[in-house]
């Protein structure tokens, strides 16, 4: 692509960027529960807040909700009586989709296969009564943005579905809408496709400066694409956090389970001490310990209060055996390029995982010794799970 | 490949049946241009008798093409919204719906003509119209239709269709008629292709409710079997013949998937 095709939907762009960074929404849900006609709660009481041109990632296991608060962000479901949803300073509890000036990008693409690409990108600007010309103006430039230009008069069934996805947004944020809410748009898509799309889509918003809100299941899209993210469990809002907040600093075991601290041990704290087993470990080494701060029902019989540890394949490594906390065998060995990646049993209940060199030599059946990289590690005091689990529905 | 002895036997088979079900109406349309039946075509070709028909049976013609129509528009606007409904909102309601709307089909035409003549054969000039005898085809036509369109809206994901186009700031009537409507049309086309077809066919219900100034075409058939000379019955047979084959051909063609496919996108296009 050469600089004069470059230069004409740039401009458009930081047009629009101009027009809508300035002034764009910030969106407050206060007080808002969903309880679906059959009974169903989707949604639990929460609070939350999206600043203008931010984008938020709404990230969490299947059920957990995601899709029922973008819905009703959207105006394509209401809150429970006492909600209140605000864009900016309108409240739009109470208004439909149609008013609510929001584009939304669905996991299904949702094109309308009666109309060529660029009429569905035109959609919107016709029932907008947008004078033909500047329709016309408006879905040329939307079409060369998100490269697709070539494709104006192909219809729906005959895109790939890279090319869906690309009309889908384009179509989206062709009104300039106050909001630009997606849904798992790259689920349907194959592994390396998403990862491109994905970081187009990054590269757009903030181009556009537009408030975003992104539904996902997956935590490295999370990471890639949010200012902030949701983690939500099963109706509830676990926690909320920068992508390093929520990576390094995970406020329950589910948080740290679900952002891919997959390894998980069991222990208790002494003192000023984390003891797994034989090993300890000084609380003040641990990169992040959240305790429960004295509650009673959390300690042992001893006076020790039981912990969980959580950590990823970075939390243990191989050391010498005269140093080494740990000993176990391996009992897989996966080659991953830049890394091995070893199953060792014996440390832990269930087996747990830990990178290597690829190019160290190591076989299924071999005993290793392994030191824990402390900084690494999450510690949280056991009996506090518990009592989330028991809250939640 | 040699092909052995019971290909031959399936080919004959199949040769067979359909001269078993053609031969007959061929003879029948010969009968129709024949000069006289009892002398054979020896007697000479002749188009007399199709005008003789058009003569004395023009109106009946005349008439079921018009209730064809009007049947195809009444069954058109109510059965796309009706399929849109129960499609869209599945539950008991609108499933019980769908039960009655399919009674007529069950029921015997005669038995529906007959319920129809005991509740509204008492209002005179309502009785003797054709408007009645429209009532007894959407009665029986109408769920065909609903049904060819609910297939295809079923097939489509409108609520998720609908969704988009409600967030790109459609209302309601915006989204149904620039987007259900054309993503459904192979639908509505099979549907209004059936309507047609049956309702310029049905006998049973329409013998029941006609009156002589309100006789259809199959109506007007049978009055000549009954007692029009053989010939003549045969050029009305042949004269329905015409009007019904290319519908039946149609259909044909809108109920193969790759044509369907095209009629769609190019009904689209014209959009
Ligand atoms: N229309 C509905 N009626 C009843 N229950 C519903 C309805 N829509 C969603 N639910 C329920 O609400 C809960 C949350 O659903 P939601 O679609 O928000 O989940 P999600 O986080 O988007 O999950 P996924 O990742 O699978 O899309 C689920 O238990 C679901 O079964
Ligand atoms: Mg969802």
């Amino acid at each position: 692509m050469n600089a004069t095709e470059m230069a004409q939907p740039a401009d458009q762009n930081n047009q629009y960027a101009r027009n809508e960074n300035r002034a764009s929404t910030r969106i407050e849900l206060a007080g808002c529960t969903k309880t679906f006609p059959d009974g169903t709660r989707a949604l639990l009481p929460f609070d939350l807040t999206i600043n203008g041109g931010e984008t938020l990632v709404l990230l969490g296991p299947s059920g957990c909700g995601k899709t029922t608060i973008l819905r009703l962000i959207a105006g394509l479901e209401f809150p429970d009586a006492g909600g209140k949803i605000t864009f900016g300073d309108d409240d739009v509890t109470r208004q439909s989709i149609e008013k609510r000036r929001v584009g939304m990008v669905f996991q299904s693409y949702a094109l309308f296969p009666n109309m060529t690409v660029a009429e569905n990108v035109a959609y919107g600007l016709k029932v907008q009564k947008v004078e033909r010309r500047e329709r016309d103006e408006r879905v040329r430039a939307m079409l060369e943005m998100m490269h697709i230009d070539m494709l104006a008069d192909r219809r729906i069934d005959q895109l790939s579905g890279g090319q869906r996805q690309r009309v889908a947004l384009a179509r989206a944020i062709a009104l300039r809408p106050r909001v630009l809410l997606l849904d798992e748009p790259l689920t349907a898509l194959d592994a390396k496709l998403r990862v491109r799309l994905r970081s187009e889509i990054n590269g757009l918003l903030r181009k556009l400066g537009i408030t975003a809100i992104y539904v996902t299941h997956d935590q490295e899209e999370a990471m890639a694409l949010g200012d902030r993210i949701v983690v939500m469990q099963k109706g509830s809002i676990a926690q909320i956090g920068t992508p390093r907040e929520i990576y390094r600093a995970p406020v329950s075991p589910f948080v740290a389970d679900f952002v891919g601290a997959s390894n998980r041990l069991e222990g208790r704290i002494e003192q000023d001490s984390l003891v797994l087993g034989d090993v300890k470990i000084a609380l003040d080494q641990i990169g992040h310990a959240i305790s429960t701060g004295g509650s009673q029902h959390g300690k042992g019989d001893d006076g020790d209060i039981p912990a969980e540890v959580f950590f990823r394949a970075d939390g243990l490594a191989i050391c010498d055996p005269e140093q080494a906390q740990l000993r176990g065998r391996v009992e897989a060995v996966s080659y991953l390029g830049e890394k091995s990646r070893l199953t060792v049993s014996g440390i832990g209940e269930s087996p747990v995982t830990l990178d290597v060199d690829p190019d160290y030599q190591i076989a299924v059946g071999d005993d290793i010794h392994c030191c824990f990289n402390s900084e690494r590690l999450t510690v949280f005091t056991r009996n506090m799970d518990a009592d989330c689990r028991e809250k939640a529905v | 490949m040699r092909r052995g002895y019971s290909f031959y036997a399936q080919l004959g088979l199949t040769v067979l049946l359909c001269l078993f079900i053609v031969v007959p109406i061929v003879m029948s349309a010969l009968a129709g241009v024949t000069v006289n039946i009892f002398k054979g075509v020896s007697s000479g070709l002749t188009l007399r008798w199709i005008f003789e028909v058009w003569d004395l049976y023009a109106q009946s013609i005349l008439l079921s093409l018009w209730l064809a129509v009007a049947c195809l528009v009444v069954t058109t606007l109510a059965g796309v919204p009706l399929a849109y409904v129960l499609v869209r909102r599945p539950n008991r309601l609108t499933r019980m719906f769908e039960e009655i709307l399919t009674l007529p089909v069950a029921i015997p035409g005669l038995a529906l003509a007959l319920a129809l003549l005991i509740t509204y054969g008492g209002f005179g000039s309502f009785r003797s119209s054709w408007v009645f005898i429209l009532i007894g085809h959407v009665l029986f036509t109408l769920p065909f239709m609903v049904r060819s369109v609910a297939a295809v809206m079923s097939a489509m994901d409108m609520k998720t269709l609908e969704e988009g186009a409600a967030s790109l700031g459609a209302g309601f009537w915006h989204r149904f008629l620039h987007v259900i409507v054309p993503n459904a049309m192979p639908g509505i086309l099979a549907g209004a292709l059936m309507v047609v077809t049956l309702s310029i066919g049905e006998f049973n219900l329409t013998w029941m409710l006609h009156t002589p100034l309100t006789k259809t075409l199959p109506v007007g058939l049978a009055d000549s079997y009954a007692s029009m000379r053989l010939e003549i019955g045969s050029a009305y047979t042949l004269i329905f013949f015409v009007l019904i084959m290319p519908l039946l051909i149609a259909m044909q063609m809108l109920a193969r998937p790759g044509k369907k496919r095209h009629t769609a996108s190019q009904l689209a296009e014209d959009e």
